[in-house]
Protein backbone atom coordinates (compact mmCIF):
# COMPACT_ATOMS: atom_id res chain seq x y z
CA UNK A 1 0.00 0.00 0.00
CA UNK A 2 2.54 2.27 0.93
CA UNK A 3 4.35 1.82 -2.08
CA UNK A 4 1.32 2.72 -4.20
CA UNK A 5 1.53 6.74 -2.55
CA UNK A 6 3.78 8.65 -4.71
CA UNK A 7 2.52 6.75 -7.96
CA UNK A 8 -1.12 7.98 -6.83
CA UNK A 9 0.59 11.31 -5.85
CA UNK A 10 1.69 11.34 -9.32
CA UNK A 11 -1.20 10.74 -11.26
CA UNK A 12 -3.12 13.47 -9.27
CA UNK A 13 -0.40 15.64 -9.82
CA UNK A 14 -0.61 15.27 -13.99
CA UNK A 15 -3.95 15.54 -13.59
CA UNK A 16 -4.40 18.70 -11.56
CA UNK A 17 -1.36 19.78 -13.98
CA UNK A 18 -2.94 18.74 -17.34
CA UNK A 19 -7.06 20.32 -16.69
CA UNK A 20 -5.07 23.45 -15.10
CA UNK A 21 -3.21 24.05 -18.51
CA UNK A 22 -6.38 22.80 -20.63
CA UNK A 23 -8.75 25.48 -18.89
CA UNK A 24 -6.00 28.16 -19.13
CA UNK A 25 -5.50 28.05 -22.76
CA UNK A 26 -8.84 27.39 -23.58
CA UNK A 27 -9.77 30.88 -24.49
CA UNK A 28 -6.95 31.37 -26.60
CA UNK A 29 -7.48 28.29 -28.45
CA UNK A 30 -11.30 29.19 -29.20
CA UNK A 31 -9.89 32.41 -30.67
CA UNK A 32 -7.96 30.59 -32.94
CA UNK A 33 -10.98 28.38 -34.04
CA UNK A 34 -13.11 31.23 -34.37
CA UNK A 35 -10.73 33.26 -36.78
CA UNK A 36 -9.75 29.70 -38.52
CA UNK A 37 -13.60 29.50 -39.19
CA UNK A 38 -13.61 33.35 -40.23
CA UNK A 39 -11.02 32.90 -42.75
CA UNK A 40 -12.74 30.00 -44.55
CA UNK A 41 -15.99 31.60 -44.83
CA UNK A 42 -13.71 34.48 -46.80
CA UNK A 43 -12.03 31.79 -48.35
CA UNK A 44 -15.06 30.39 -49.85
CA UNK A 45 -16.10 33.72 -50.95
CA UNK A 46 -13.15 34.06 -52.98
CA UNK A 47 -11.39 36.83 -50.56
CA UNK A 48 -7.57 35.30 -49.29
CA UNK A 49 -6.59 38.47 -47.23
CA UNK A 50 -4.82 38.48 -43.83
CA UNK A 51 -6.64 41.16 -42.13
CA UNK A 52 -9.41 38.95 -41.18
CA UNK A 53 -11.33 41.28 -38.64
CA UNK A 54 -10.95 44.20 -41.66
CA UNK A 55 -12.62 42.24 -44.09
CA UNK A 56 -15.48 40.53 -41.65
CA UNK A 57 -16.25 44.34 -41.68
CA UNK A 58 -17.25 44.30 -45.40
CA UNK A 59 -20.26 41.68 -44.64
CA UNK A 60 -23.74 41.57 -43.37
CA UNK A 61 -24.75 39.29 -41.09
CA UNK A 62 -28.59 38.43 -41.09
CA UNK A 63 -29.81 35.66 -39.13
CA UNK A 64 -33.15 32.96 -40.82
CA UNK A 65 -35.33 31.34 -38.83
CA UNK A 66 -35.71 27.94 -40.60
CA UNK A 67 -39.29 27.20 -39.35
CA UNK A 68 -40.72 30.46 -39.65
CA UNK A 69 -39.00 31.43 -42.78
CA UNK A 70 -38.72 34.69 -42.01
CA UNK A 71 -35.14 36.55 -41.07
CA UNK A 72 -34.70 37.49 -37.45
CA UNK A 73 -32.20 39.72 -35.10
CA UNK A 74 -29.71 37.34 -33.15
CA UNK A 75 -26.96 38.82 -30.49
CA UNK A 76 -23.80 38.65 -32.40
CA UNK A 77 -22.39 35.76 -30.01
CA UNK A 78 -24.56 33.14 -31.59
CA UNK A 79 -23.54 30.05 -32.53
CA UNK A 80 -25.59 28.10 -34.61
CA UNK A 81 -23.60 24.94 -34.27
CA UNK A 82 -23.42 24.95 -30.65
CA UNK A 83 -27.52 26.12 -30.90
CA UNK A 84 -28.32 22.46 -32.20
CA UNK A 85 -27.12 21.01 -28.77
CA UNK A 86 -29.55 22.58 -26.97
CA UNK A 87 -33.44 21.63 -27.32
CA UNK A 88 -34.93 24.66 -27.11
CA UNK A 89 -32.78 26.33 -30.19
CA UNK A 90 -32.69 23.71 -32.43
CA UNK A 91 -35.18 21.01 -33.64
CA UNK A 92 -35.42 17.14 -34.71
CA UNK A 93 -34.95 16.41 -38.33
CA UNK A 94 -37.68 13.47 -39.09
CA UNK A 95 -35.82 10.37 -40.27
CA UNK A 96 -37.08 10.90 -43.90
CA UNK A 97 -35.89 14.30 -45.01
CA UNK A 98 -32.64 14.26 -42.63
CA UNK A 99 -30.72 13.11 -45.73
CA UNK A 100 -27.46 15.03 -44.63
CA UNK A 101 -27.44 12.86 -41.79
CA UNK A 102 -27.63 15.71 -39.31
CA UNK A 103 -30.23 14.23 -35.99
CA UNK A 104 -30.77 17.92 -34.89
CA UNK A 105 -30.95 20.84 -36.50
CA UNK A 106 -30.68 24.70 -35.56
CA UNK A 107 -33.74 27.14 -35.49
CA UNK A 108 -31.72 29.47 -36.86
CA UNK A 109 -28.82 29.78 -39.24
CA UNK A 110 -26.49 32.90 -40.20
CA UNK A 111 -25.80 33.70 -43.81
CA UNK A 112 -23.07 36.09 -44.87
CA UNK A 113 -24.02 38.79 -47.05
CA UNK A 114 -22.02 41.11 -49.49
CA UNK A 115 -23.18 43.97 -51.41
CA UNK A 116 -22.10 46.34 -53.92
CA UNK A 117 -22.58 50.09 -53.71
CA UNK A 118 -26.05 50.24 -55.05
CA UNK A 119 -26.95 47.29 -52.37
CA UNK A 120 -27.78 44.84 -54.60
CA UNK A 121 -25.71 41.21 -53.77
CA UNK A 122 -22.93 40.28 -54.92
CA UNK A 123 -22.01 37.31 -52.80
CA UNK A 124 -23.19 35.18 -50.38
CA UNK A 125 -21.97 32.63 -48.40
CA UNK A 126 -23.97 29.87 -45.92
CA UNK A 127 -22.97 27.53 -43.42
CA UNK A 128 -23.11 23.91 -44.65
CA UNK A 129 -22.82 20.03 -42.72
CA UNK A 130 -23.28 16.92 -42.88
CA UNK A 131 -22.82 13.26 -42.62
CA UNK A 132 -19.42 11.83 -44.60
CA UNK A 133 -17.73 8.56 -44.22
CA UNK A 134 -16.61 8.90 -40.82
CA UNK A 135 -17.71 12.05 -39.17
CA UNK A 136 -19.55 14.93 -39.84
CA UNK A 137 -18.34 17.93 -42.46
CA UNK A 138 -18.29 21.21 -41.77
CA UNK A 139 -18.08 23.51 -44.32
CA UNK A 140 -19.17 27.02 -46.12
CA UNK A 141 -20.57 27.45 -49.64
CA UNK A 142 -20.37 30.37 -51.14
CA UNK A 143 -22.65 31.52 -53.88
CA UNK A 144 -22.08 34.47 -56.48
CA UNK A 145 -24.81 37.49 -57.04
CA UNK A 146 -27.35 35.53 -58.81
CA UNK A 147 -27.37 32.90 -55.76
CA UNK A 148 -27.68 29.71 -58.50
CA UNK A 149 -23.84 29.92 -59.39
CA UNK A 150 -21.25 28.73 -57.08
CA UNK A 151 -18.64 30.64 -55.80
CA UNK A 152 -16.48 28.26 -54.00
CA UNK A 153 -16.13 25.77 -51.56
CA UNK A 154 -14.27 25.12 -47.93
CA UNK A 155 -14.05 22.40 -45.36
CA UNK A 156 -13.02 23.39 -41.99
CA UNK A 157 -13.73 20.25 -40.07
CA UNK A 158 -13.72 17.35 -41.05
CA UNK A 159 -13.11 13.18 -39.91
CA UNK A 160 -12.73 11.43 -43.29
CA UNK A 161 -9.55 9.08 -44.36
CA UNK A 162 -6.20 11.09 -45.38
CA UNK A 163 -5.58 10.59 -49.62
CA UNK A 164 -9.38 9.91 -50.15
CA UNK A 165 -11.92 11.72 -48.43
CA UNK A 166 -9.94 14.38 -46.82
CA UNK A 167 -9.24 15.34 -50.27
CA UNK A 168 -12.20 17.80 -49.49
CA UNK A 169 -9.72 19.83 -48.61
CA UNK A 170 -7.01 19.49 -52.33
CA UNK A 171 -6.97 23.25 -53.68
CA UNK A 172 -8.19 21.34 -57.28
CA UNK A 173 -11.04 19.65 -56.90
CA UNK A 174 -12.45 22.91 -54.40
CA UNK A 175 -11.35 24.87 -57.82
CA UNK A 176 -13.80 22.60 -59.80
CA UNK A 177 -16.87 24.10 -57.98
CA UNK A 178 -16.49 27.70 -59.00
CA UNK A 179 -19.16 28.22 -61.97
CA UNK A 180 -21.13 24.84 -61.38
CA UNK A 181 -24.69 25.40 -61.30
CA UNK A 182 -27.14 25.13 -58.45
CA UNK A 183 -30.85 24.82 -59.54
CA UNK A 184 -32.60 23.49 -62.08
CA UNK A 185 -35.09 25.16 -63.96
CA UNK A 186 -37.98 24.09 -61.31
CA UNK A 187 -36.23 25.52 -58.34
CA UNK A 188 -34.78 21.97 -56.97
CA UNK A 189 -31.24 21.60 -55.95
CA UNK A 190 -29.48 20.02 -59.08
CA UNK A 191 -25.76 19.95 -58.13
CA UNK A 192 -24.66 16.70 -57.48
CA UNK A 193 -21.23 14.55 -56.98
CA UNK A 194 -21.04 11.89 -59.39
CA UNK A 195 -18.63 8.88 -59.82
CA UNK A 196 -15.91 9.55 -62.24
CA UNK A 197 -15.82 12.75 -64.31
CA UNK A 198 -18.70 15.51 -64.65
CA UNK A 199 -20.53 16.15 -67.70
CA UNK A 200 -22.71 19.10 -67.24
CA UNK A 201 -22.30 22.34 -65.44
CA UNK A 202 -24.79 20.73 -62.16
CA UNK A 203 -21.95 17.92 -61.68
CA UNK A 204 -19.23 17.92 -59.91
CA UNK A 205 -16.45 15.04 -60.55
CA UNK A 206 -16.08 12.38 -57.40
CA UNK A 207 -13.49 11.93 -54.97
CA UNK A 208 -12.14 8.71 -56.28
CA UNK A 209 -12.15 6.25 -53.53
CA UNK A 210 -14.26 8.37 -51.70
CA UNK A 211 -17.95 7.94 -52.87
CA UNK A 212 -19.46 7.71 -49.04
CA UNK A 213 -17.59 11.39 -48.70
CA UNK A 214 -18.77 12.36 -52.12
CA UNK A 215 -22.22 11.34 -51.69
CA UNK A 216 -22.18 12.77 -47.84
CA UNK A 217 -21.15 16.42 -49.92
CA UNK A 218 -24.30 16.11 -52.34
CA UNK A 219 -26.69 15.26 -49.81
CA UNK A 220 -25.66 18.09 -47.44
CA UNK A 221 -25.52 20.57 -50.63
CA UNK A 222 -29.17 19.20 -51.24
CA UNK A 223 -30.47 19.54 -47.65
CA UNK A 224 -28.66 23.44 -47.09
CA UNK A 225 -29.69 24.79 -50.12
CA UNK A 226 -32.91 23.06 -50.13
CA UNK A 227 -36.35 24.15 -48.89
CA UNK A 228 -35.99 22.71 -45.61
CA UNK A 229 -33.04 25.18 -44.67
CA UNK A 230 -31.75 28.24 -46.76
CA UNK A 231 -33.78 28.05 -49.82
CA UNK A 232 -36.64 29.98 -49.09
CA UNK A 233 -34.63 32.63 -47.61
CA UNK A 234 -32.10 32.79 -50.67
CA UNK A 235 -34.84 33.35 -52.96
CA UNK A 236 -36.62 36.17 -50.38
CA UNK A 237 -33.20 37.81 -50.63
CA UNK A 238 -32.51 37.14 -54.22
CA UNK A 239 -36.47 39.16 -54.76
CA UNK A 240 -35.54 41.39 -52.30
CA UNK A 241 -31.84 42.96 -53.24
CA UNK A 242 -31.34 42.33 -57.01
CA UNK A 243 -31.91 44.68 -59.57
CA UNK B 1 27.34 10.24 -7.24
CA UNK B 2 30.01 12.85 -8.30
CA UNK B 3 28.77 16.00 -9.01
CA UNK B 4 28.15 17.05 -12.55
CA UNK B 5 31.18 18.10 -14.47
CA UNK B 6 31.07 20.68 -17.20
CA UNK B 7 32.49 17.60 -19.46
CA UNK B 8 30.61 15.41 -18.39
CA UNK B 9 27.13 17.85 -18.97
CA UNK B 10 28.58 18.67 -22.39
CA UNK B 11 29.38 14.94 -23.21
CA UNK B 12 25.41 14.49 -22.27
CA UNK B 13 24.29 17.32 -24.25
CA UNK B 14 26.53 16.43 -27.29
CA UNK B 15 26.74 12.90 -27.92
CA UNK B 16 23.29 12.00 -29.11
CA UNK B 17 23.67 14.30 -31.78
CA UNK B 18 25.71 12.72 -33.69
CA UNK B 19 27.76 9.75 -32.21
CA UNK B 20 24.57 8.48 -30.21
CA UNK B 21 21.87 9.58 -32.17
CA UNK B 22 18.85 8.18 -31.55
CA UNK B 23 17.75 8.25 -34.98
CA UNK B 24 20.88 7.13 -36.76
CA UNK B 25 22.98 4.83 -34.53
CA UNK B 26 19.47 3.41 -32.43
CA UNK B 27 17.10 3.65 -35.09
CA UNK B 28 14.08 4.75 -32.70
CA UNK B 29 11.09 7.21 -33.74
CA UNK B 30 11.36 6.94 -37.43
CA UNK B 31 7.69 7.16 -37.69
CA UNK B 32 7.09 10.84 -36.80
CA UNK B 33 9.99 11.37 -38.95
CA UNK B 34 8.60 10.16 -41.83
CA UNK B 35 5.46 12.20 -41.23
CA UNK B 36 6.64 15.62 -40.69
CA UNK B 37 9.38 16.65 -42.48
CA UNK B 38 7.59 17.69 -45.46
CA UNK B 39 8.07 21.44 -44.42
CA UNK B 40 10.37 22.69 -42.20
CA UNK B 41 8.24 25.16 -40.07
CA UNK B 42 6.10 22.21 -39.00
CA UNK B 43 8.98 20.46 -38.53
CA UNK B 44 10.89 22.94 -36.21
CA UNK B 45 7.57 23.09 -34.35
CA UNK B 46 7.27 18.96 -34.27
CA UNK B 47 11.42 19.34 -32.81
CA UNK B 48 10.57 21.67 -30.11
CA UNK B 49 7.75 19.70 -28.92
CA UNK B 50 9.68 16.32 -28.73
CA UNK B 51 13.06 17.71 -27.51
CA UNK B 52 10.62 19.79 -24.69
CA UNK B 53 8.74 16.53 -23.75
CA UNK B 54 11.94 14.11 -23.29
CA UNK B 55 13.89 16.30 -21.31
CA UNK B 56 10.79 17.04 -18.94
CA UNK B 57 9.73 13.25 -18.70
CA UNK B 58 13.32 12.80 -17.82
CA UNK B 59 13.46 15.31 -15.37
CA UNK B 60 10.09 14.25 -13.53
CA UNK B 61 10.72 10.39 -14.28
CA UNK B 62 13.85 10.19 -12.18
CA UNK B 63 12.52 13.13 -9.84
CA UNK B 64 10.55 9.69 -8.84
CA UNK B 65 12.70 6.70 -9.46
CA UNK B 66 13.29 5.67 -6.04
CA UNK B 67 9.34 5.88 -5.22
CA UNK B 68 8.39 4.25 -8.39
CA UNK B 69 7.13 0.42 -7.45
CA UNK B 70 8.98 -1.72 -9.88
CA UNK B 71 6.44 -3.92 -11.71
CA UNK B 72 4.27 -0.54 -12.08
CA UNK B 73 7.08 1.32 -13.81
CA UNK B 74 5.84 1.36 -17.51
CA UNK B 75 2.40 3.28 -16.02
CA UNK B 76 3.75 5.88 -14.09
CA UNK B 77 6.42 6.72 -16.94
CA UNK B 78 3.50 6.95 -19.42
CA UNK B 79 1.02 8.88 -16.87
CA UNK B 80 4.52 11.34 -16.82
CA UNK B 81 4.71 11.33 -20.48
CA UNK B 82 0.91 11.84 -21.50
CA UNK B 83 0.31 14.68 -19.34
CA UNK B 84 3.25 16.54 -21.08
CA UNK B 85 2.12 15.61 -24.39
CA UNK B 86 -1.38 16.79 -23.75
CA UNK B 87 -0.02 20.06 -22.22
CA UNK B 88 2.31 20.69 -24.95
CA UNK B 89 -0.60 20.07 -27.50
CA UNK B 90 -2.69 22.26 -25.71
CA UNK B 91 -0.16 24.63 -26.01
CA UNK B 92 0.34 24.57 -29.47
CA UNK B 93 -3.47 24.41 -30.31
CA UNK B 94 -3.60 27.88 -28.65
CA UNK B 95 -0.14 29.71 -29.74
CA UNK B 96 0.57 28.00 -32.98
CA UNK B 97 -2.76 27.04 -34.56
CA UNK B 98 -1.43 26.37 -38.24
CA UNK B 99 1.39 24.22 -37.30
CA UNK B 100 -0.78 22.28 -34.79
CA UNK B 101 -3.10 21.75 -37.17
CA UNK B 102 -0.69 20.46 -39.81
CA UNK B 103 0.86 17.99 -37.15
CA UNK B 104 -2.40 17.09 -36.36
CA UNK B 105 -2.39 13.71 -34.44
CA UNK B 106 1.29 13.58 -34.22
CA UNK B 107 1.93 15.52 -31.59
CA UNK B 108 -0.34 13.26 -29.83
CA UNK B 109 1.76 10.13 -31.02
CA UNK B 110 4.81 11.73 -29.05
CA UNK B 111 3.34 9.78 -26.04
CA UNK B 112 4.53 6.50 -27.83
CA UNK B 113 7.22 7.87 -29.33
CA UNK B 114 10.60 5.47 -28.86
CA UNK B 115 12.67 8.06 -27.61
CA UNK B 116 10.80 9.39 -25.10
CA UNK B 117 9.97 5.66 -23.73
CA UNK B 118 13.57 4.21 -24.08
CA UNK B 119 15.07 7.43 -22.57
CA UNK B 120 13.13 7.25 -19.69
CA UNK B 121 13.67 3.61 -19.60
CA UNK B 122 16.87 3.73 -20.09
CA UNK B 123 18.45 6.25 -18.38
CA UNK B 124 16.33 8.46 -16.65
CA UNK B 125 15.37 5.28 -13.97
CA UNK B 126 18.90 5.43 -12.98
CA UNK B 127 20.26 8.63 -13.12
CA UNK B 128 19.82 12.09 -10.90
CA UNK B 129 17.42 14.87 -11.97
CA UNK B 130 19.95 17.12 -13.51
CA UNK B 131 21.84 14.49 -16.21
CA UNK B 132 18.58 12.93 -16.89
CA UNK B 133 17.16 16.81 -17.82
CA UNK B 134 20.28 16.76 -20.18
CA UNK B 135 20.29 13.35 -21.52
CA UNK B 136 16.78 14.38 -22.63
CA UNK B 137 17.07 17.31 -24.14
CA UNK B 138 20.54 15.81 -25.80
CA UNK B 139 18.66 13.12 -27.40
CA UNK B 140 15.51 15.82 -28.13
CA UNK B 141 18.38 17.86 -30.00
CA UNK B 142 19.24 14.33 -32.28
CA UNK B 143 16.47 13.93 -32.59
CA UNK B 144 15.99 17.34 -34.16
CA UNK B 145 19.33 17.43 -36.27
CA UNK B 146 18.03 14.32 -38.15
CA UNK B 147 14.69 16.07 -38.78
CA UNK B 148 16.01 19.62 -39.74
CA UNK B 149 18.53 17.59 -42.24
CA UNK B 150 15.97 15.72 -43.78
CA UNK B 151 13.39 18.56 -43.79
CA UNK B 152 15.65 21.34 -45.19
CA UNK B 153 16.43 18.82 -48.39
CA UNK B 154 12.55 17.44 -48.65
CA UNK B 155 11.59 21.62 -48.67
CA UNK B 156 14.07 22.08 -51.14
CA UNK B 157 13.88 19.93 -53.28
CA UNK B 158 10.54 18.71 -53.17
CA UNK B 159 8.48 22.02 -53.31
CA UNK B 160 11.26 24.11 -54.07
CA UNK B 161 10.67 26.32 -51.24
CA UNK B 162 12.59 27.24 -48.06
CA UNK B 163 10.89 28.01 -44.39
CA UNK B 164 7.83 28.74 -47.01
CA UNK B 165 10.22 31.19 -49.40
CA UNK B 166 10.87 30.32 -52.53
CA UNK B 167 14.51 29.48 -53.20
CA UNK B 168 14.76 27.69 -56.16
CA UNK B 169 14.42 28.98 -59.76
CA UNK B 170 10.84 29.45 -61.58
CA UNK B 171 11.49 26.85 -63.79
CA UNK B 172 12.43 24.27 -60.81
CA UNK B 173 10.34 21.33 -61.56
CA UNK B 174 8.56 20.54 -57.82
CA UNK B 175 9.91 16.69 -57.08
CA UNK B 176 6.78 14.79 -55.73
CA UNK B 177 8.71 11.36 -54.38
CA UNK B 178 10.35 14.14 -51.89
CA UNK B 179 7.06 15.31 -50.38
CA UNK B 180 6.10 11.64 -49.66
CA UNK B 181 6.87 9.83 -46.81
CA UNK B 182 8.85 6.74 -48.03
CA UNK B 183 11.83 9.73 -49.15
CA UNK B 184 12.66 10.33 -45.53
CA UNK B 185 13.35 6.79 -45.68
CA UNK B 186 15.94 6.76 -47.82
CA UNK B 187 16.85 10.41 -47.03
CA UNK B 188 17.50 8.91 -43.17
CA UNK B 189 19.43 5.95 -44.54
CA UNK B 190 21.99 7.95 -46.77
CA UNK B 191 22.62 10.00 -43.38
CA UNK B 192 22.97 6.83 -41.64
CA UNK B 193 25.29 5.67 -43.98
CA UNK B 194 27.39 8.60 -44.36
CA UNK B 195 27.27 8.76 -40.52
CA UNK B 196 28.81 5.65 -40.33
CA UNK B 197 31.79 5.96 -42.46
CA UNK B 198 32.70 8.93 -40.71
CA UNK B 199 32.39 7.44 -37.35
CA UNK B 200 33.23 3.73 -38.40
CA UNK B 201 32.78 2.90 -34.56
CA UNK B 202 29.16 2.58 -35.03
CA UNK B 203 29.12 -0.10 -38.02
CA UNK B 204 27.68 -2.80 -36.39
CA UNK B 205 29.18 -6.47 -36.92
CA UNK B 206 27.47 -8.72 -39.02
CA UNK B 207 25.13 -11.28 -36.82
CA UNK B 208 23.56 -13.39 -39.33
CA UNK B 209 27.61 -13.35 -42.06
CA UNK B 210 26.81 -15.51 -44.73
CA UNK B 211 29.13 -18.41 -45.33
CA UNK B 212 31.06 -19.18 -47.59
CA UNK B 213 29.86 -22.31 -50.23
CA UNK B 214 28.53 -24.19 -47.62
CA UNK B 215 27.91 -26.81 -50.62
CA UNK B 216 29.83 -28.43 -52.86
CA UNK B 217 29.68 -26.86 -56.58
CA UNK B 218 28.08 -30.24 -58.41
CA UNK B 219 30.76 -29.22 -61.68
CA UNK B 220 33.29 -30.08 -58.65
CA UNK B 221 31.55 -33.41 -57.61
CA UNK B 222 31.85 -34.85 -61.06
CA UNK B 223 34.87 -33.86 -61.69
CA UNK B 224 36.12 -35.41 -58.43
CA UNK B 225 34.15 -38.98 -59.37
CA UNK B 226 35.35 -38.97 -62.72
CA UNK B 227 39.03 -37.95 -61.64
Amino acid sequence: MKNLFIPLFACIACAVVVSFTAVSVRSMQDLNLENDKKSKILLAAGINSENIDEEFEKIEIIYVNFISNEFVEMDEKYDHIKATLKSDLSTLVPKEKDIAILKRMENVGPMYLWFDREDNIEKVVLPIRGYGLWGTLYGYISLASDLNTINGIEFYEHKETPGLGAEVENEEWKNIWKGKILYNKNGGVELKVVKGASSSKYEIDGLSGATLTSNGVSNMIEYWLGPEAYGPALKTVKETFSS
Amino acid sequence: MKPLTFKESKQLLFAPIIENNPIALQILGICSALAVTVKMDVTLVMCAALTSVVALSNFFISLLRFYIPENIRIIVQMTVIASLVIIVDEILKAYAYEASKQLSVFVGLIITNCIVMGRAEAYAMKNPPIRSFLDGLGNGLGYSFILIVVATIREIFGSGTFLGLQVMPDSYPTNNFLLLPPSSFIIIGLMIWVIRSISTSQIEEDENPLKTHTFKPLVAKKEASNG
